[in-house]
């Protein structure tokens, strides 16, 4: 346990200061850039402060699950490069990347963001399955928003060869977008003490006793959520992380949105 | 003498006498740089100053560490290097160290930051540090930051003129250590504008009139979030 | 079938026989690397990285002379045209192999004996050349990470297409085309650190394409200059 930062950070954190200078509840900066990988069907590279991410979108066709016959595939998988942090070596991934990956994956999957019965072919034997791969090049905290952030960008921002079958029965190949239902956004906050700071720093999450990633639809609407970290949380302070993070989600949602408009 | 921009590769000129200067290597009786730098050559001497580079554990140098392990007999330190940095129990015990009686985690546990000066290190074996001197030993409080070594002569300044500045007008006390790692001590708003500095001038630490610019950044009204 | 070049010696993508693709460079792009950089090289984009020098975990596995150079190249699932899964595969391993080799011979690693030094590659977006391109940006983040090396490294293929010798193949040269010879080079001291190649050359066919080949590293080699030297010495450009 860092004793020496910790006690000045928890100094800081009385005086409602952080040592970026961010007031408890703001992000870093947010960049969005979409389109930069045009042999991908989508991409989005999305920087949280200094943690930068790059999703990639492939469409292709294949089998459905057997017990899924009428749905699409979606596939959402993160790699943590041993680019982006000193303490990350080439490898499988460890219990910690595993996790980023699966609830990045059910905020999207949970939300219902894509319309997967609108991705299949033929029932039972042929469906478009979407393929999100995220690459992590560098690492300094929240990856959680960053990567669920550039998955979602991706993803609605994607474009794909569809057949389409005209009224006079002809096929013809369009290129549409993926059959987006709303864009779920991740809200990230970790608890210090009794101090709850939104969008945390890998130096910040280092000292952190909560962590909490709360994802909501576009009606308010909770849809996946995850809590880590070695303390337990009292009903008291997750109401309160609840309704912080309802009405920062909707401002990142519109800067999400923007992005999404301009690619 | 002749000033110029070089990278690794470019040649230097003939090699003055004496023994291979830091940054350069040799071929035939030409000298090449081996890094990305600023190079003075005049006749009889050749320097490279390097723009970048990990920090290279030199004898004396007084360093900030973080103490990452304990055992019987020692505490190993990372201080930010290629390799991590050993602090021997006899230093702060004395000869008569006893590994029973005398409790190395009472000292300093895992997590705590200590100053140090380096007593001893070469190719075969890992830095040696020394708390002896006064002053020296465990930081109790402040925020650490961590800079490209090759910066912190600029953040010091002209004997000191630079970090004389931040201190005064952010009003917080600055600990230097030559492998980048500084801590900072003072008021919670003092700490976040002093940081702010810190990474400025690493950021130009090429640009002239870099001490004007600091001075007034921290002179402007505590600009708010 | 497209012809792959035409009676004028213009290539598919418009390209006379001696032209490089466009090439756009940027040292310095990720945080936590201790060196970094990022190309574009046609449609190639790739992003290299370097931590160390660093302890080798385990210990054993350092050498008590030298550092140890280890590099990882690697392609993302989204580079190509059909998904890739994740995992390591045969042709990223012997790839990592010989851009290692042919950083090897540059750097510096007596000075650093008991240690690693690290150099991941990652392919964002692969175009033909993917290993010469990695080559260059590798090179590029070893500079920016202040290790030392005997000369900058950097690489560029020339092949063979509808008989003729030409430099940098594109992806639909190098699939389809007579021959592919991937070369790396030192510009200051005039080597190659990097040399493969398939097809079928004659002896003079051979000798035209490498002497081809160092042409078009020495332009890349201007390139990188300036990339590095934007990065490093901004102020004197603005002055």
């Amino acid at each position: 346990m860092e004793t020496m930062r910790k006690a000045q950070t928890l100094d800081l954190l009385s005086k409602q200061k952080r040592i970026d200078g961010r007031a408890l509840d703001q992000y870093r900066p947010i960049s969005i850039r979409t389109g930069l990988i045009q042999k991908a069907n989508g991409s989005s590279e999305v920087s949280i402060g200094n943690s930068k991410v790059l999703a990639g979108v492939k469409i292709q066709t294949g089998t459905p699950f057997p017990d899924t016959p009428n749905q699409g595939l979606l596939i959402v998988n993160a790699e943590f490069l041993p680019l982006s942090s000193a303490q990350i070596e080439p490898g499988p991934p460890d219990e910690d990347s595993i996790e980023l990956s699966r609830v990045v994956d059910r905020g999207i999957r949970e939300s219902q963001m894509i319309d997967l019965k609108a991705l299949v072919i033929e029932p039972g034997k042929s469906v478009y399955c979407v393929f999100v791969d995220i690459d992590v090049l560098n690492m300094d905290g929240n990856l959680f928003d960053t990567l669920s952030m550039s998955a979602t960008t991706a993803i609605a921002s994607a474009k794909f060869d569809k057949k389409i079958i005209k009224e006079d029965g002809t096929e013809e190949i369009q290129k549409v977008p993926l059959p987006v239902r709303l864009i779920p956004v991740s809200v990230t906050s970790i608890i210090i003490g009794d101090n709850i700071i939104l969008d945390p720093t890998e130096e910040e999450e280092s000292l952190f006793d909560v962590r909490l990633t709360l994802v909501f639809n576009e009606e308010g609407n909770l849809t996946a959520g995850q809590k880590g970290g070695p303390i337990g949380i009292s009903r008291e302070q997750l109401f309160k992380v609840v309704d912080i993070s309802r009405v920062k989600a909707e401002e990142i949602r519109s800067i999400v949105k923007k992005a999404v408009e301009n690619a | 003498m002749v000033h110029s921009k070089v990278l690794p590769g470019d040649e230097l000129g003939v090699a003055p006498p004496g023994p291979l200067p830091p940054n350069t290597y040799k071929i035939g009786n030409k000298l090449y740089s081996l890094k990305i730098g600023l190079a003075e050559v005049e006749e009889k001497e050749v320097k490279v100053i390097p723009l970048s580079g990990p920090y290279i554990p030199r004898v004396n140098d007084f360093v900030v560490g973080k103490i990452i392990d304990v055992s019987a007999f020692t505490w190993d330190v990372d201080i930010d290097s290629m390799f991590t940095a050993h602090l021997p129990a006899q230093d702060v015990f004395g000869r008569d160290f006893s590994s029973i009686t005398d409790s190395l985690n009472d000292q300093f546990k895992v997590g705590d930051m200590i100053t140090g000066n380096i007593i001893a290190y070469d190719r075969t074996r890992d830095p040696l540090l020394t708390i002896r001197e006064h002053g020296l030993g465990k930081v109790m409080r402040g925020e650490s930051v961590k800079i490209s070594p090759s910066k912190i002569p600029r953040l010091i300044g002209k004997k000191g003129s630079m970090a004389k500045i931040i201190e005064s007008k952010t009003k917080t006390n600055l600990i230097i250590g030559q492998n980048g790692v500084i801590i900072v001590q003072g008021s919670p708003e003092g700490i976040v504008m002093a940081i702010k500095a810190i990474h400025l001038i690493e950021e130009k630490a090429h640009v002239s009139f870099l001490t004007s610019m600091i001075s007034e950044l921290l002179s402007k009204e505590e600009p708010g979030v | 079938m497209d012809k792959l070049i035409d009676e004028n010696g213009i290539r598919l993508d418009g390209r006379k026989w001696d032209e490089l693709r466009p090439v756009k460079i940027e040292v310095g792009v990720l945080k936590n690397a201790n060196g970094s950089a990022y190309i574009e090289f046609g449609k190639n984009k790739i992003i290299a990285a370097v931590y160390g020098p660093r302890e080798a975990h385990p210990k054993h596995l350092s050498l008590p002379d030298r550092a140890i150079l280890r590099c990882r190249y690697h392609m993302s699932p989204f580079s190509v045209e059909e998904r890739k899964p994740p995992q390591p595969n045969r042709r990223e391993i012997e790839i990592s192999l010989v851009i290692r080799r042919a950083l090897e011979t540059s750097v510096f690693v007596e000075e650093f004996p008991r240690t690693v030094i690290d150099i991941y590659i990652e392919v964002l977006q692969s175009d033909g050349g993917s290993r010469c391109a990695s080559i260059i940006a590798a090179s590029a983040a070893l500079a920016d990470s202040g290790i030392p090396m005997r000369d900058l490294v950097v690489g560029c293929a020339v092949g063979k297409v509808g008989g003729q010798i030409v430099l940098d193949l594109s992806d639909k040269e190098d699939k389809e085309g007579d021959g592919d010879m991937p070369i790396a080079y030192m510009p200051n001291l005039d080597r190659i650190t990097l040399l493969q190649f398939d097809g079928e050359f004659t002896v003079d066919e051979y000798k035209r394409a490498v002497d081809l080949g160092i042409e078009g590293n020495k332009k890349v080699y201007g390139i990188l200059r300036k990339a590095i030297m934007e990065k490093y010495f901004k102020v004197e450009a603005e002055k």
